[in-house]
């Protein structure tokens, strides 16, 4: 069996739209981020995968099951929409308890799954109300609990954490995490970098419906050759490490810290500034850190998209 | 059938179909935008009560009327009385008239001279048939004879609104509410990406809500054709009733409707099933499927079979005559010229059925969900 979500060559056009094109990704355990502004192909890419939409043309192996096969599919995947809307007249735990059932389960075992999934997301106390009358928050937490309540191997969250408040972010921010841990494969779309900063192994950037980069945010930083890496230095006598800095011949601009307690040096060749900072160690000036200032996926979203939809 | 039902595969999906059918339930049975269904189908019951009212109205009007003869009346008695009898003897086979009306009227005869009628109106009843004569000057001119329990003329009667209105119209719209929304109502409500995020075959939630749609439907209609019947036949006296339901046929048609209905909803609904998946606005398929029905006398043999109606015409217990006078074309909506045996209109019906079915499965797995297009 495969163990990668793999899509080969996958486009999708409606009508003479296009939703994603030529999308070739091998997605493996962990938390994935898809990121881009609206409109990007994010939950485009989403559908995909979850056999929602069909590929216009190229093919969707998610862990050897095809995505037209709902029946074994969704036995091992959840996925968490942004569509808004229920089936009429069912409460939280009806809701969720109806899915399970949809799937052949018994009676008993249905209620079981369904209730640990509501007291997973902390809806036990509106469990029994409709759902017509929940929050936007509490909406999305049910529907977190309908897509994690038979355990799937493939968690698919569509801006799983919009409406909820910050107690509830981090709540959900760290079941995703202890998904992950257990083996999951976790894949979140998100506009919010600095969420998918926090959460995520790894990212996939979309724009205009194109995979624009994929993997590890330090990895995808340090790919992109044309903009300078930015390091911050923290030490007990910046500006003379400034003047130091400014000697070597990659440096391309240097500035002092707001705080006036670090260096942020623009540079080239970062590993000859590590071997210069050595040297100028040596020489006395104390450096407490040396770290990466733009290696997260703001800087590189912003390096390879630059644009000002996506929310920091 | 307990063998298939022990298979895993298969008890997955009969437990699968009951899931849907009880997700269905409500929906189909209480959906506001089919609430209209049940007025479709409450109409002819209506009519029929309307008939019985005004029928037991009448047989109470003729009972008062036959305590007030001057000695009991039978049919024949009633029957007897011809034109150009005069009204001496009419008393004398009848009695005196417990109704009567009597006038003068001035007649135009030649050169625009007139002449003085006395005329006469007698009111006799024998309980259940009415008969009515008009005398003048003495004799009978006219002899109006109103049959109170004519079972034979009702029987057409019902035929008539069976066939023409409860199938061809209550029926069909009811089955194009239901289960055209089936799939159609998910999409319009953002709704469908529910049934198609679950571990479930497609043509098996396919399967649950077109069963759940034809349960709605059959209860609707069928209790609606149930209630009818006992409309239709409540104003009947026990001993027609009897005569009616046993030694009349009047049980056997009277099953023969509901299993007819029933077929009409299994027909219909795989229809608009389909048509439901395939098009976006009802009014089209409905309006092309309705004329379809409507033209299958003129049509081809073979394309005739492909449509629901020329099977249920032919399982209908009784045929309607074509009233005298009626044009050709009309006369050939009408009539049913090649009728076909019940068994083969049966596996008719059930074989256009599964081939609508055939036609929605093979869609249900294109379909995608994609609601901004809607």
């Amino acid at each position: 069996m495969n163990d990668r979500i793999v899509l080969e060559n996958v486009s999708k056009f409606y009508g003479e739209i296009l939703g994603v094109n030529r999308v070739n990704l091998s997605i493996p355990a962990g938390i994935t981020s898809l990121v881009g502004p609206n409109g990007s192909g994010k939950t485009t890419l989403m559908n995909l995968l979850t056999g929602l939409v069909r590929p216009s043309r190229g093919h969707i192996d998610v862990l050897g099951y095809r995505t037209d096969e709902a029946e074994a599919l969704f036995n091992i995947l959840g996925y968490c929409t942004q569509f808004d809307a229920f089936p009429k007249g069912l409460t939280g735990y009806q809701f969720v308890y109806s899915y399970l059932r949809l799937g052949g389960r018994d009676a008993e075992r249905a209620a079981q799954l369904a209730w640990r999934a509501i007291e997973r997301v902390n809806l036990v106390d509106a469990a029994e109300r409709n759902v017509a009358g929940y929050s936007k928050g509490m909406r999305q937490r049910i529907r977190l609990a309908q897509a994690l309540a038979h355990d799937p191997r493939v968690l698919v969250l569509d801006e799983p954490l919009n409406g909820l408040d910050p107690l509830a972010r981090a709540e959900m921010i760290a079941l995703f995490r202890a998904a992950a841990a257990q083996g999951c494969y976790v894949i979140i779309s998100s506009h919010i970098l600095h969420e998918v900063d926090v959460i995520s192994d790894q990212v996939i950037l979309l724009s205009n419906g194109y995979v624009v980069a994929e993997g590890q945010i330090q990895s995808l930083r340090g790919e992109i050759q044309e903009h300078p890496a930015q390091i911050l230095i923290r030490c007990n006598r910046p500006r003379e490490l400034a003047a130091k800095t400014m000697e070597c011949n990659q440096t391309i601009a240097v500035s002092i810290h707001h705080d006036e307690r670090g260096v942020l040096v623009k540079t080239r060749d970062a590993d000859g500034l590590y071997l210069m900072l050595n040297q100028i160690a040596l020489n006395g000036i104390e450096i407490e850190s040396v770290a990466p200032a733009d290696d997260d996926v703001n800087s590189v979203y912003e390096y390879l998209i630059g644009n000002d939809e996506v929310v920091r | 059938m307990t063998e298939r039902m022990t298979n895993p595969i298969t008890k997955l999906w009969w437990a699968q179909i009951r899931s849907v059918i009880r997700l269905e339930m409500k929906k189909t049975f209480f959906a506001k935008r089919g609430l209209w269904v049940y007025g479709v189908a409450l109409l002819p019951v209506l009519l029929f009560i309307g008939y019985t009212v005004a029928n037991s109205h009448q047989r109470d009007r003729s009972a008062h009327l036959a305590r007030q003869n001057e000695r009991p009346l039978s049919y024949q008695d009633l029957t007897a009385i011809k034109s150009g009898m005069t009204s001496e003897e009419v008393v004398a086979m009848l009695g005196k008239p417990p109704i009567r009306f009597h006038w003068d009227e001035q007649r135009a005869v030649e050169r625009g001279e007139s002449v003085k009628v006395a005329r006469e109106t007698y009111h006799y009843s024998d309980g259940s048939n009415d008969l009515y004569l008009e005398l003048a000057d003495g004799k009978v001119e006219s002899v109006n004879f109103r049959d109170g329990s004519n079972i034979g003329e009702d029987a057409i009667m019902f035929a008539g609104v069976f066939q023409f209105f409860f199938i061809r119209l209550a029926v069909f719209f009811g089955c194009l509410g239901i289960f055209m929304n089936l799939f159609r109502g998910e999409v319009l409500d953002r709704s469908l990406h529910f049934y198609f995020l679950a571990p479930i075959r497609r043509e098996v939630l396919m399967a649950g809500k077109f069963l759940a749609g034809l349960l709605a439907t059959c209860v609707i209609f069928v209790s609606s054709e149930l209630l009818q019947i006992i409309a239709f036949t409540w104003h009947f006296s026990p001993n027609m009733r009897d005569l009616y339901l046993y030694q009349n046929h009047g049980l056997a048609h009277a099953m023969t409707y509901l299993g007819v209905t029933a077929l009409a909803c299994l027909g219909y609904g795989a229809f608009f099933l389909a048509a439901g998946m395939l098009f976006r606005n009802p009014i089209l398929p409905a309006g092309a499927i309705l004329i379809w029905e409507g033209i299958n006398p003129f049509l081809p043999p073979l394309l005739k079979q492909f449509s629901v109606i020329y099977y249920l015409k032919s399982l209908c217990p009784v045929s309607v005559p074509t009233p005298p006078g009626t044009p050709p074309l009309f006369a050939m909506l009408i009539s049913n010229p090649d009728p076909i045996p019940g068994a083969i209109a049966v596996i008719g019906v059930v074989t256009v059925a599964l081939l609508a079915l055939c036609a929605s499965s093979f869609q249900v797995r294109r379909m995608e969900v994609n609601y901004t297009t809607e």
